[in-house]
């Protein structure tokens, strides 16, 4: 995309005013998102951007200037914006540029880029004819079909120069489902970083069909208790929890800047010893997958909690170099128009030895909660608040009421504590995750979890 | 660029236009600097300038979209072609269509000049003194975990085959602080906000002392007792609630069925003495602006007046559907030049009697004020309007403020919540959620509000 001496050049320009070190990040972004609403054709669009962003860093600062203009003259005059923002004199030098590849590869066997528009088409109707299938309640359904390739052109004057490309693909379905004026909803949304080969393995109709389900499901509740109860999440649903509530805390720029409760907790026990998370952008075609991250590093696997302690934070070059650490691969941006935050790729907790079902039998009064919603947390106090989708109450061991609407509400740290049972069970889900103003796409997975006791928010009885 | 030499771009892609196909360009081009800071010294400085355009294809009632960064005649003429190719697959449909000129009266009032002008150095600093000014506002302050100034000028152009041919500029500025305050083990924090057109609007030191305010009180909270009370809404927490019902209130989720408000057209949904409205031309709100995403004038629209829903938000594809003369109201949005138009809220705000802040504790007599609330963006159901989320703020004691209280969830229905309106504070005040909601300190009457 870029050419390696304009690259070299516009490396030189920014380290003029005193940077440590200078980055160039190119990206050319082409997309396509379909969406089939009231069985017709709403949407069907085409984006191709194309940017470059000049980045300067000196000790924990940094300088962006970013354009869509990727001519030389318009590079090195971004180069001049960013090091404009320091007034030293210039310390380092460009380094030797070795290209190289990332050391993980997700390969891409049906680039959708060599699909035409009509198979993407096809693949979203059968996410809409298997949602309105699925009985005369659905009211509404909206299917969706997204595809991402990026290609990346990323060298900094330490050395650093790759050419590499991401490939994204993604349906979903969204489902409203209706009687007698109560209105529910459903979503199903698998995504991985491959090709179209991934609706091979995950039927298009099986999309279809979970969103409408679990909409049905809805109207066959009631709105849930709240109060003090146990908790058990399900497979690959505790993932938001776990992503939100202790996540975002390990991310090493909140660390450094001391606004996390995890702050200063390494290498303490956190967790109960069932405990054990890390994050993983080396996944095979996870969603949240990296080969390089957004800075150059390669991706990695990173320990978070390990038998309940706290054994490792998510970092990015610069968060990094303000706890003396090597960065974790962690850099991510959600375009050229972005500077690199350390963020999670794929947050797993990982499996324990725990029947599911006995994890269930157990339980004398509690909720049962079959997939989370959005959550916020602030990471300072590490409370937290997660809507649930779906749940059951647990009576004496058994999955009884269907209810809705309720809500966690608890504290990270806290919870991490009273994780008194992990099944031996794993699922994965997908998402998109932000940070400030930045969108990136993660993935979350967990095996069955029980906390001993949360604070359930809920309208009824 | 000006809004001129970007209305000449727009233009030019019509020139492309081929046989009985409508065609619209609409593009956007921007300069944005923002400026963090952290003890002391410039966190991340940013600055930018993009453009882009996007492409609307309609040939026999199929709509096809397509945008570019790429504003040179080969970029825009692939946007023009992949546009073309996308509406041969899409479905017929009486709403693709795209609207007439009509009159645009100017709205100079959003656009003052010369924030590109202002050196970088001269906008760190407003972010180093924000910082200053949040640790020295209360002892207490032990820290800010963010300082940030922004600011961008941005020029909009939208031109088509059915004459449009309209642009506009508009500049925004803003300063924020997320202070931290520390007792102890405990960590409290508060966020501060000041924004305007330009630099000279803003209010630093306000900001600042909301900030170190708003984290401070807080410190010491402890859990309270379950039960009904009347609750308290600042005017941070009724601007979020509003963000999460504006949906409701477009004429695109009532055709899908996504609208809670779907069947309530000309019923009773808040109580009597509240109103809703819509305004795309007041200059207080940071939506303000001449024309919407696809060149219709903007206006001002009642959508609830005295408790009674009166009206939807329109573009023009929702109005071509509903037929019956209905028109849109102006309320065509996108996110960028990278996607097509659907229906959004201008500035939205609460309106009605108002009553001094002090008025409106002293109604509640004994009950919650609620500073900070999470989970509205995600704890809300906009289909059904259910909502159960987390609080932290204030326990109300004689009609005062008193001690603060944490890990508390209030649960209800938001229509419920409108119903049970008892007063409406005179503090009403815009924050940049969801394009630009206003609050205002709320009493609501018996809410159920979970603690230990």
């Amino acid at each position: 995309m870029l050419d390696e001496s304009d690259a070299r050049d516009v490396l030189a320009a920014a380290l003029a005013t005193g940077a440590d070190w200078s980055e160039v990040y190119a990206e050319r972004r082409d997309s396509t998102s379909i969406a089939i609403e009231d069985h017709r054709v709403e949407r069907l669009s085409s984006g191709r951007d194309v940017g470059a962003g000049v980045r300067v860093v000196k000790g924990p600062q940094a300088a962006y200037a970013y354009t869509n203009v990727l001519t030389r003259d318009s590079l090195l005059s971004a180069a001049r914006a960013a090091a404009a923002a320091l007034a030293g004199a210039q310390v380092a030098t460009v380094a030797d540029l070795t290209e190289a590849a990332p050391p993980v590869h997700h390969a891409v066997r049906l680039s959708p880029g060599d699909a035409d528009k009509a198979a993407k088409v096809a693949l979203t109707r059968r996410v809409d004819e298997t949602a309105w299938a699925q009985g005369g309640e659905v009211r509404q359904v909206t299917a969706s079909y997204a595809d991402v390739h990026q290609r990346i052109f990323l060298a900094n004057s330490l050395g650093h120069l790759s050419d590499t490309t991401r490939t994204r693909v993604r349906l979903m379905a969204q489902v409203v489902a209706a009687r007698d004026g109560l209105v529910q909803t459903g979503f199903e949304g698998p995504g991985a970083t491959a090709g179209l080969e991934l609706f091979e393995e995950i039927a298009p109709e099986s999309i279809g069909e979970k969103a409408a389900q679990s909409a049905l499901r809805l109207l066959d509740s009631d709105p849930s208790p709240a109060g003090e109860m146990t908790v058990v999440l399900n497979a690959g649903g505790g993932g938001v929890l776990f992503h939100e509530a202790c996540g975002h805390g390990l991310e090493a720029d909140a660390i450094a800047k001391d606004t996390t409760v995890y702050a200063g907790t390494r290498g303490q026990r956190i967790g109960s010893e069932l405990f054990s998370g890390v994050d993983d952008a080396t996944l095979a075609n996870a969603w949240g997958s990296l080969g390089y991250d957004d800075e150059g590093t390669p991706a990695q696997r990173t320990v978070l909690f390990e038998g309940g302690v706290q054994a490792g934070v998510m970092s990015d070059r610069i968060s990094a170099a303000k706890l003396s650490t090597a960065s974790t691969g962690n850099a991510r941006r959600q375009s050229y128009a972005h500077v690199p935050l350390p963020r999670m790729t794929n947050s797993l907790v990982l499996p324990g030895t725990s029947d599911p079902q006995a994890i269930i039998a157990d339980v004398q009064h509690g909720l049962y909660a079959e997939g989370l919603g959005g959550g916020e947390v602030n990471p300072a106090t590490g409370d937290f608040v997660f809507g649930v989708t779906e749940a059951y109450l647990i009576e004496n061991g058994e999955l009884t009421r269907r209810v809705r609407g309720a809500n966690l509400i608890g504290n990270g740290p806290k919870t991490l504590a009273l994780v008194d049972a992990v099944g031996r069970d794993f699922d994965l889900k997908q998402g998109m995750c932000g940070k400030g103003g930045q969108w990136v796409p993660v993935a979350f997975g967990t095996p069955t979890l029980r906390i001993a006791r949360l604070t359930v928010g809920g309208t009824g009885a | 660029m000006n809004p001129e030499e970007l209305l000449t771009l727009v233009t030019r892609v019509l020139d492309g236009a081929q046989g009985d196909e409508e065609v619209e360009a609409f593009a956007t081009h921007a300069v944005q600097t923002s400026v963090d800071v952290f003890e002391g010294e410039v966190e991340t400085l940013s600055s930018a300038e993009t453009r882009g355009v996007g492409v609307r294809v309609i040939v026999a009632g199929r709509l096809g979209f397509a945008s570019t960064a790429d504003v040179s005649a080969a970029g825009v003429s692939y946007a023009l072609a992949e546009a073309r190719s996308n509406a041969a697959f899409g479905s017929p449909d009486t709403g693709n269509v795209l609207p007439s000129p009509l009159p645009v009266e100017p709205l100079p009032g959003i656009d003052v000049p010369g924030v590109e002008a202002v050196p970088a150095n001269r906008k760190v600093e407003l972010a180093l003194e924000l910082e200053r000014l949040t640790r020295a506002a209360d002892r207490r302050v032990t820290g800010v975990a963010s300082a940030t100034y922004g600011d961008a000028r941005s020029v909009v152009a939208v031109a088509s085959t059915t004459g449009m041919s309209a642009a506009y500029a508009g500049s925004d500025v803003y300063a924020y602080v997320s202070s931290l305050a520390r007792d102890g083990e405990e960590t409290q924090t508060g966020f501060g906000l000041t924004q305007g057109r330009s630099v000279d609007e803003l209010d630093l030191a306000a900001a600042a002392g909301e900030g170190a305010e708003r984290a401070t009180r807080l410190l010491g909270a402890r859990r309270a007792a379950t039960g009904q009370v009347p609750v308290v809404f600042d005017p941070l927490v009724t601007a979020q609630f509003l963000g999460a019902l504006s949906a409701a209130f477009s004429a695109e989720a009532v055709q899908k069925g996504r609208s809670l408000l779907a069947d309530s057209m000309g019923q009773l949904v808040a109580d009597e003495g509240l109103s809703i409205v819509d305004d795309g031309r007041l200059l207080e709100g940071p939506a303000a602006a001449p024309i919407d995403d696809e060149g219709v004038p903007t206006q001002r629209t009642d959508l609830v007046a005295d408790g009674v829903l009166v009206a939807f938000l329109h573009n023009a594809k929702t109005a071509a559907r509903q037929g019956d003369g209905a028109r849109s109201t102006g309320n065509a949005a996108r996110g960028g030049y990278r996607t097509a138009p659907g229906v959004s809220p201008s500035n939205l705000y609460f309106a009605g009697a108002t009553r001094a802040v002090t008025e409106v504790l002293a109604a509640a007599g004994t009950g919650l004020y609620v500073q900070d609330a999470t989970g509205v963006h995600s704890g809300v159901n906009p289909v059904s309007g259910e909502f159960s989320i987390g609080v932290t703020g204030l326990w109300i004691r004689n009609g005062e403020l008193a001690e603060p209280v944490r890990e508390i969830t209030v649960s209800s229905l938001l229509l419920d919540m409108l119903r049970s309106v008892a007063a409406l504070g005179d503090d009403r005040r815009f924050f940049p959620f969801g394009g630009a909601t206003a609050g205002a300190t709320m009493l609501v009457t018996g809410m159920t509000v979970a603690g230990s």
